[in-house]
């Protein structure tokens, strides 16, 4: 069920937990066509400062669009914004938290827009990703 | 192929490129992601792919177009999802810098990405921030 007809400002989006590990990153490696050696080359990987191979950026930033598909169903596919920063990496064997919640709801004439503030936060307490998501209801 | 990072211009196109969203590709982005969002499904019932797996495709030619060297970091991302996209739909996706600059020890491009479909029209933006080092050694080169 979708929230879009009991939404009030300050609402939480249904959060959605995932485990990165480094299977799941090489099927995004094969899925996404993106071989950064970042990613899927551990000895390469070892000598950046990450010192470990990280997640790609979309794969984790997939979890909020998840999340907003939850929330919104359809709408988010026809008409949702997202504007994020990646802001620290995602190493295997770290599980992950997309969350968010209602900033503003905007009526404008017939058309409703939410804001929602969300973001990824790692189980080591850092937030990989935040920024906002738009989507008509 | 882009072979001189410093010879890129902003409002240069990067790469024009075609996709299929066929079953087998949507399939092995849901099992990457872990999407247990659920098959929506559009107005004939036919199923919908994820967002997020239109954007992925989006990013997919300027990753291999400019050579991306190991090393390279996502900074920030933009989308904005115009129309929900049927499993099966061919898609263009054009990328265009937008912006490009050297600070820090780091190359900084901005990248826009247009996706439309099947009938032409638009179902996708997107704006890409990269972080690609200013210095590329052999380590990187080789990757």
């Amino acid at each position: 069920m979708t929230m879009t007809t009991t939404m009030q400002e300050g609402d939480a989006l249904p959060e959605v937990r995932k485990l990165v590990d480094q299977a799941r990153i090489h099927r995004y490696a094969e899925a996404s066509g993106d071989f950064n050696p970042i990613h899927i080359d551990r000895e390469f990987a070892a000598t950046t400062q990450f010192g470990d191979t990280i997640a790609h950026g979309m794969m984790v930033a997939a979890t909020i669009s998840e999340m907003m598909t939850a929330a919104f169903g359809e709408n988010w596919l026809r008409t949702g914004k997202m504007k994020i920063r990646f802001r620290s990496p995602v190493k295997p064997g770290q599980r992950v938290t997309a969350q968010g919640n209602l900033r503003r709801i905007i009526e404008d004439g017939d058309a409703t827009r939410v804001v929602c503030a969300v973001s990824v936060v790692a189980d080591d307490g850092q937030t990989a990703i935040s920024g906002t998501a738009e989507v008509a209801v | 192929m882009v072979s001189d990072y410093d010879a890129l211009t902003a409002g240069q196109e990067l790469c024009r490129r075609a996709y299929t969203l066929d079953e087998p590709f949507v399939a092995a982005y849901v099992a990457a992601v872990e999407d247990q969002s659920g098959a929506l499904t559009g107005d004939s019932g036919e199923p919908l792919v994820p967002a997020m797996a239109v954007a992925a495709l989006s990013i997919q030619g300027v990753i291999q177009e400019l050579r991306i060297p190991g090393g390279t970091l996502h900074a920030g991302q933009e989308f904005e999802f115009l129309s929900a996209v049927p499993v099966g739909w061919s898609l263009e996706c054009v990328a265009t810098l937008a912006q490009h600059s050297t600070r820090g020890g780091w190359r900084f491009l901005v990248i826009d990405c247009e996706v439309t479909g099947n009938d032409s029209e638009p179902v996708m933006t997107g704006k890409s921030t990269i972080m690609i080092p200013a210095t590329l050694g052999p380590r990187e080169m080789a990757q």
